[in-house]
């Protein structure tokens, strides 16, 4: 799973979830990419699960990129705890993913089974998404 | 390379409330310059614009009244990533004889060594006539193996375009593809090795 190796705070504030992915809404690399259509936070756990869902579903022959990281640690307190007595531990890595941000990218040659690899990917993942096809010569 | 006439109207007001009653209307924003002249902010009609951007580096024959008409390439296109509607454009300025600097399709013809993957960049750089730029650039991969590249100096252009890119820039790379095997003990094993706090 991805994890960042090193982070100079432990805790943060939660990401702001407003507004709209204002780069990487493109698919730049591969030929077919998921693009969320809503804001969510995206764990380490559902990249890891839609990545191993394409990639099963593929098999061999193609290539796949994750465009997002999940830099950004959610903290928790444990369960029947008190208010107050500082911030709750880091529980989970996620991405803060803004609609019309390209998560994954797809590089294979058959559509259908490109299209079907991507479908169970979107199914892993918390937030209504489509599947994009990169746009040659896109101004 | 085909013209398109679209009439314009002048655009007095600004600012993102002006733009989006614009947008309302079914119109686009958009601004011409180029050539030293001043800035032009006009209105276009969105339905004739977005059907004529469907092609890229498609010459625009602006009617701006009165008479006068302004022949334009479009440089950016500001496009909504989520409703893919055109935001606004930028159109520049050019004279029919000039050679301009464009950004061509890149399109591979055929097909490379059975069981691989071809990386292909989108555009290619190009400096042609205004009046005869390439619709795509046709590349041919036929029988490339695994591990070929084919750089921009490599491209056959066609006859008066010139490569305005880097010769050494990569258009076509042909890959072998990502094998289950390959990556998910790799990355299981990368996720138990790093500890998740600093």
């Amino acid at each position: 799973m991805l994890i960042p190796r090193k982070v100079k705070y432990r805790k943060q504030h939660r990401p702001d979830r407003h507004g709209a992915a204002s780069g990487g809404t493109r698919v730049v690399f591969g030929e077919w990419g998921i693009q969320a259509l809503e804001p969510a936070y995206v764990t380490n756990r559902q990249i890891e699960a839609a990545r191993i869902a394409i990639t099963r579903h593929i098999r061999r022959g193609g290539k796949v990129w994750i465009t997002i990281y999940p830099d950004r640690p959610l903290t928790k307190k444990p369960a029947e705890t008190r208010m107050g007595s500082g911030k709750g531990s880091p529980e989970w890595w996620v991405a803060n993913v803004k609609p019309g941000r390209v998560m994954f990218e797809l590089s294979f040659p058959n559509e259908k089974v490109a299209k079907e690899a991507l479908t169970r990917a979107v199914h892993k993942l918390p937030m209504k998404c489509r599947i994009i096809r990169r746009e040659a010569g896109e101004a | 390379m085909s013209e398109v006439r679209i009439d314009a109207q002048p655009r007095d007001e600004f600012g993102k409330g002006a733009a989006r009653r614009i947008r309302r209307d079914g119109n686009i924003p958009a601004v011409i310059y180029g050539h030293g002249t001043d800035p032009i902010h006009i209105t276009l009609p969105g339905r004739d614009l977005t059907r004529a951007l469907k092609q890229q580096n498609v010459l625009i024959q602006l009617q701006l009244g009165e008479g006068k008409t302004q022949l334009t390439l479009p440089k950016s296109i500001q496009r909504d990533p989520l409703r893919q509607i055109i935001e606004h454009v930028d159109l520049v300025v050019i004279n029919a004889n000039e050679k301009v600097i464009v950004e061509v399709p890149v399109i591979t013809v055929g097909s490379a060594e059975p069981g691989s993957l071809v990386e292909h960049a989108d555009n290619l750089t190009v400096l042609a006539l205004a009046t005869n730029i390439p619709t795509s650039i046709e590349v041919d991969i036929a029988g490339l193996p695994i591990g070929s590249t084919i750089h921009a100096s490599d491209v056959k252009l066609p006859e008066g375009v010139e490569l305005a890119a880097d010769g050494d820039v990569s258009v076509v790379h042909i890959v072998a593809p990502q094998t289950e095997e390959a990556a998910t003990p790799a990355a299981d094993a990368a996720a138990e090795a790093a500890p998740a706090e600093a």
